[in-house]
């Protein structure tokens, strides 16, 4: 479950980081050295985008920096809400 | 503070008018337009005892809230200038407008004093905090000065906002206080407001459009609903919360906010009934948002459009919002707007040109800049650099703009200013910088980079957090051997995309 959620991040962190081959990157690579959380709008882009792939809401208030700071933390993050029903 | 005392005459009237109903509610806080302009007059008076005066500068790095409020009108009262700071700016930001604005004080709260200190250090500013636990000036009806009037004649300066161009730094724009209170007046006679409406206040007060807005519900003597900044992070949760509970009638805000509360997962039904007005201005409102926002709440966003140079030009009213809901509108009162050519010649009816506004709430310089004054400010009309048509209606339609200025999520960014951090890093040997579509279709940052040593991304976007607001750090970055260029020099940018 936790590679097809990695999976289903790639695919959304696909879609923000253009110029990034997102496949290349390593599931405990920071992602703030591709700029993920380095911008409040970005950062808010990003976890609507998560809400539309998983179909949870997230208390944006509630989320750290360290529970996006990488695929593997953000697949955690997201598995926590789909046990508790979105 | 007289009756004729330019913007002051607004809070003054409202006060008078409706002196127990709510003016400003922050979180559980509410305060009626008295208890409001008590606050104005001791604070005024406060400054007035500290030896500020007509013409002094005064900043407010303040949130939305209502010390705001309270300060932009004390200082108004005693016949200052305002220069309104968005405290999500970084420190050399902020400074930059403490220097460029030469200010004498600079108005904030308790959590930000420490970087006021900092960003006024060696400038002259004094430091005064009026917001959170043990500030300077706390309100206390017993140290109430009876008078702090000041004679203020209409072409009195009141407030210097910034306008982001493309010349590297923001250019500084005087509005007298007869610019302010004409905004006020073509704004809500425009767009219908009154002392029944609250009005949530989401976009930043220290920017032309939140600032319009703010005066524009003081004049009707509406209520004023204070949230955080946009750039400081957009709490859709909170907006959401406070439109039901609040009952609030108007939410100005922008696309992107908009695109975020239609794109949201709710687990609820949500209730907009009372929202009657959802404005969208600072960016293009796209069809998707408009149709998601209309479908998923049950209201029309109607788009706003406006200028620091002018305040706000023209605002869709039209009663068939859905066939017109790509247009900004028709002009405000008092305001009107031509398209003309490259020639200055006046184009006809849905003829694309440039647009152009005269307005009694305009600007007609920019601060030390007479060349760029001269440019854009022609035969009492200010060129928008923004490309449009009118239709024969009268409704206006933006469809693409001559300046460079990068626009992300309302947020303007001047490339000048991206590519002059970038170059002062030593590994950067040029760099030139560009807007472009993300998926959705929002602008986004992108910098071409040439490298004259070794640079990897992370550490661009590093060396970039704390020299740049979050919004100006480019979400695409590309390393090239060269920046494209015509023979002449100029950099080719369409071949940066």
């Amino acid at each position: 479950m936790q590679d097809d959620i990695k999976a289903r991040i790639r695919k959304v962190l696909g879609r923000k980081l253009r110029d990034i081959d997102v496949g290349a990157i390593a599931d405990e690579a920071l992602l703030i050295e591709y700029g993920v959380g380095a911008d409040s709008v970005a950062t808010l882009e990003l976890l609507v985008a998560l809400e539309g792939e998983f179909g949870v809401s997230i208390d944006e208030s509630a989320v750290t920096l360290a529970e996006l700071e990488s695929v593997s933390a953000m697949a955690g993050f997201i598995a926590k809400l789909l046990e508790r029903g979105g | 503070m007289s009756e004729t005392g330019g913007v002051w005459s607004l809070l003054l009237r409202s006060a008078g008018r409706f002196p127990e109903r709510t003016a400003a509610v922050e979180g559980g806080r509410h305060m009626t337009y008295a208890g409001l302009l008590r606050r104005v007059r001791s604070l005024g008076a406060h400054l007035r005892i500290k030896g500020f005066g007509k013409r002094d500068k005064i900043g407010l790095l303040l949130p939305n809230s209502t010390e705001f409020v309270v300060s932009f009108f004390a200082a108004s009262g005693i016949g200052a200038v305002s220069v309104p700071i968005n405290p999500a700016y970084t420190e050399d930001e902020i400074r930059f407008y403490v220097e460029h604005g030469s200010l004498r004080l600079l108005v904030t709260s308790t959590d930000l004093a420490g970087v006021a200190v900092k960003v006024t250090e060696g400038t002259g500013a004094k430091v005064m905090t009026v917001k959170g636990d043990s500030a300077d000036w706390v309100f206390d009806t017993e140290a109430l000065a009876p008078e702090v009037e000041e004679d203020i004649a209409p072409d009195d300066e009141a407030v210097y906002l910034y306008s982001t161009g493309s010349t590297g730094s923001p250019k500084r724009v005087g509005r007298t206080h007869a610019n302010l209170t004409a905004l006020a007046f073509n704004h809500t006679e425009t767009i219908g407001w009154s002392e029944e409406d609250r009005v949530l206040f989401t976009v930043p007060l220290s920017h032309t459009y939140g600032f319009g807005n703010f005066l524009g519900a003081v004049k009707v003597g509406a209520s004023m609903y204070m949230m955080g900044h946009m750039a400081g992070g957009f709490k859709r949760g909170e907006v959401i919360e406070v439109i039901e509970r609040e009952s609030i009638t108007v939410f100005p805000a922008v696309p992107f906010m908009l695109g975020i509360l239609a794109d949201t997962h709710l687990q609820r039904r949500v209730d907009f009934s009372s929202l009657r007005m959802a404005l969208s201005a600072g960016a293009p409102l796209t069809g998707d948002v408009y149709t998601k926002f209309r479908d998923k709440f049950g209201v029309q966003p109607r788009q706003l459009y406006g200028s620091t140079e002018t305040g706000v030009i023209a605002i869709n009213m039209s009663e068939d919002v859905d066939t017109r809901f790509d247009s900004v509108g028709r002009p405000v009162a008092n305001v009107d707007v031509r398209v003309v050519g490259p020639d200055g010649s006046e184009r006809g009816v849905d003829e694309r040109g440039e647009i152009t506004v005269r307005s009694p709430s305009m600007t007609t310089s920019y601060y030390d800049l007479p060349e760029e004054t001269a440019r854009v400010f022609k035969g009492g009309y200010y060129h928008t650099g923004d490309i449009g048509r009118v239709d024969s209606d009268g409704y206006i339609y933006i469809e693409g703009r001559e300046k460079l200025v990068i626009n992300v999520a309302g947020n303007k960014v001047d490339p000048a200013e991206v590519e002059a951090v970038l170059c002062a890093h030593p590994a950067v040997k040029e760099a030139a910088v560009v807007g472009i579509a993300d998926e959705g279709g929002a602008e986004v940052v992108k910098a071409v980079i040439v490298l004259e040593g070794e640079l990897e991304r992370a550490e661009v976007v590093q060396y970039l957090k704390g020299r740049l607001s979050g919004f100006k750090i480019p979400r695409v970055l590309e390393f090239r051997d060269e920046i494209p260029r015509s023979p002449t020099g100029k950099v080719l940018r369409e071949r940066l995309r």
